[in-house]
């Protein structure tokens, strides 16, 4: 059964002015970020992007991440300190096909020259609010310890402390 | 789930079928560097694929390319609708043919509206139909229907110049009608036959495909366009000429297979024309005319293993086609393979899957370590080379 997108993430993802970045391992071991800002959700919920280039480094990544079973990460990050991370694996790419189609046709409206290589399904496995006002939350909470002191500390108290009473 | 009547012969094919599957797993767990995927589609285009009722039922003419007669290399005979081919979650197309029961071949299932490979238990990867291009049903303005001058994969255009002699203007009229539709194609191959005839052999052959090629060229901005000439070893002096009156961008002449004595023998049709050595030797010269990495040669794979003159083992055969297509790669020719499917009925069975991905990790390891790409004839362009597709991870 695959995972739900919530829909804040999915509104986020369709907010204009977010930054959207697919993260991907290479064959080397060596991570590669790229922002994708086709990054979208359809209307059958699924996560997708657009390839624009057969030789991007993130297009070749992704052929080994579908074959080998190897993670890709997605960060979405809005204004405010937003933002949601989701982990997941690449599922399948179209390269042809009435769906093709309908993206080539959009991708050369909206990008010209830069055409398009492949449609990219993402699965996804796991999903993080990564909202700094949530996790700022989250860290007090569960790790208490995580702090310098003088955050804690009564505010006369420190000044005093830092001899400017 | 399947609509197919199980037999006596059904379920003994079952049986043997258990078997098989093992030999993928074997094979996959053999070789962990090589993906699942390519290992698959590797067996399916080596054993051939059964279309069960369920499976045809969804097919859709208006939506998928149906082939109405067998195409070359069927191996069942039989004139029906047929789906042209399959393509996988990973893009890659699997060139296949339907193929008796008693040949053990992998089964193309319907379930619950989608299609899936079967190997005789679960599903094991889901495909689809090719999609059917848009000029499907149209015809020339001389009325010339325009399947009988193009073919269609999922990325390809493939225009056949033999046996039958095209009008050139009937090739333009069909090209610059295909790409009108959008995303559709990003190749363009033109197999030139075989006309040895003309004051040097081949010259007529060269003409025509220069009135071809130059007619389809009216329908592109530059003068080169992405295209591949697959056609028969040509001469230095019929190289320029192609080379500097065309657009074309790469030329392939098939070996089939890597040994002298071999080629003699199998592609007498050939080697009559132009030797082993020889036709080597115009491949290198091929490079100089239109550069590495555009220059290839092909063979059938499990083709050499055939007849009381074949090679007595796989190792052998492995050793001598790498060791061969490492000698063109050091002259900038690459060397990909497609699969030899024997005739049905025929004592010389497939070519194990093992032999063929080793063949394929080899012609693969032999490109990289000389900076070789086939990007005229990969996953996209191409789709019949399990060798190439693992060139997608090395750009």
């Amino acid at each position: 059964m695959a995972m739900e997108l919530p829909r804040e993430f999915v509104n986020l993802l369709r907010r204009r002015g977010v930054h959207k970045v697919l993260t991907t391992i290479g064959d080397d071991g060596f991570p590669h970020a790229a922002l994708k800002q086709t990054l979208q959700v359809d209307s059958a919920g699924r996560l997708f992007y657009l390839e624009l280039m057969e030789s991007s480094v993130t297009n070749r990544n992704m052929v080994a991440s579908l074959w080998f079973h190897r993670p890709v990460s997605v960060l979405v990050s809005g204004t405010g300190g937003v933002s949601w991370e989701l982990q997941g694996r690449p599922l399948r790419t179209l390269i042809a096909g009435p769906e093709f189609k309908k993206h080539y046709r959009l991708a050369h409206h909206r990008y010209g020259a830069m055409g398009l290589a492949a449609v990219w399904f993402i699965e996804p496995l796991a999903l993080r609010d990564q909202s700094r006002t949530r996790r700022l939350l989250e860290e007090r909470e569960a790790h208490p310890f995580f702090v310098h002191l003088d955050r804690l500390a009564i505010p006369g108290q420190a000044r005093r402390q830092a001899g400017k009473d | 789930m399947s609509q197919s009547g199980a037999t006596d012969t059904t379920t003994q094919v079952i049986s043997r079928r258990g078997r098989a599957k093992d030999r993928l797993e074997e094979v996959a767990a053999e070789h962990p560097d090589v993906p699942r995927l390519v290992i698959l589609k590797t067996d399916v285009q080596r054993r051939g694929v059964h279309y069960t009722g369920s499976a045809l039922r969804l097919l859709d003419p208006s939506l998928h390319q149906v082939t109405g007669t067998p195409i070359p290399g069927s191996r069942d005979g039989r004139l029906r609708p047929c789906p042209e081919s399959l393509l996988m979650r990973d893009g890659s197309s699997i060139l296949t043919a339907p193929t008796p029961l008693e040949e053990d071949p992998y089964w193309v299932d319907g379930i619950e509206g989608r299609l899936w490979l079967r190997d005789g238990g679960d599903p094991i990867e889901e495909v689809e139909y090719w999609p059917r291009p848009d000029y499907y049903g149209r015809l020339t303005a001389k009325g010339v229907d325009y399947r009988h001058i193009a073919s269609a994969r999922p990325q390809g255009l493939h225009i056949s110049l033999g046996p039958a002699r095209l009008d050139p203007e009937d090739v333009a009229e069909v090209v610059g009608d295909a790409l009108r539709e959008p995303g559709r194609f990003s190749a363009l191959v033109i197999i030139a036959g075989s006309d040895p005839r003309g004051p040097e052999p081949f010259d007529r052959e060269v003409d025509h495909c220069i009135e071809i090629l130059r007619a389809i060229g009216r329908n592109f901005q530059n003068p080169a366009f992405p295209s591949q000439l697959n056609g028969s070893a040509y001469s230095r002096r019929q190289l320029e000429r192609l080379h500097a009156r065309t657009g074309l961008m790469s030329y392939t002449a098939d070996l089939e297979v890597l040994d002298p004595g071999l080629f003699q023998r199998l592609r007498p049709d050939k080697a009559r024309w132009v030797d082993y050595d020889e036709w080597k030797r115009r491949l290198v010269e091929a490079v100089a005319v239109f550069g590495r990495g555009r220059v290839g040669t092909g063979i059938l794979a499990g083709m050499e293993l055939g007849g009381p003159h074949g090679y007595a083992t796989e190792e052998e055969a492995l050793g001598r086609n790498l060791d061969q297509a490492e000698w063109l790669a050091e002259r900038g020719v690459t060397t990909v393979f497609s699969l030899w499917k024997p005739p049905s009925g025929s004592f010389q069975g497939n070519a194990s899957l093992d032999f063929l991905i080793q063949l394929a990790k080899g012609f693969h390891r032999i490109r990289r370590s000389h900076g070789l790409t086939v990007e005229y004839g990969d996953y996209r362009r191409g789709g019949n080379h399990p060798d190439l597709d693992l060139d997608r991870l090395q750009n």
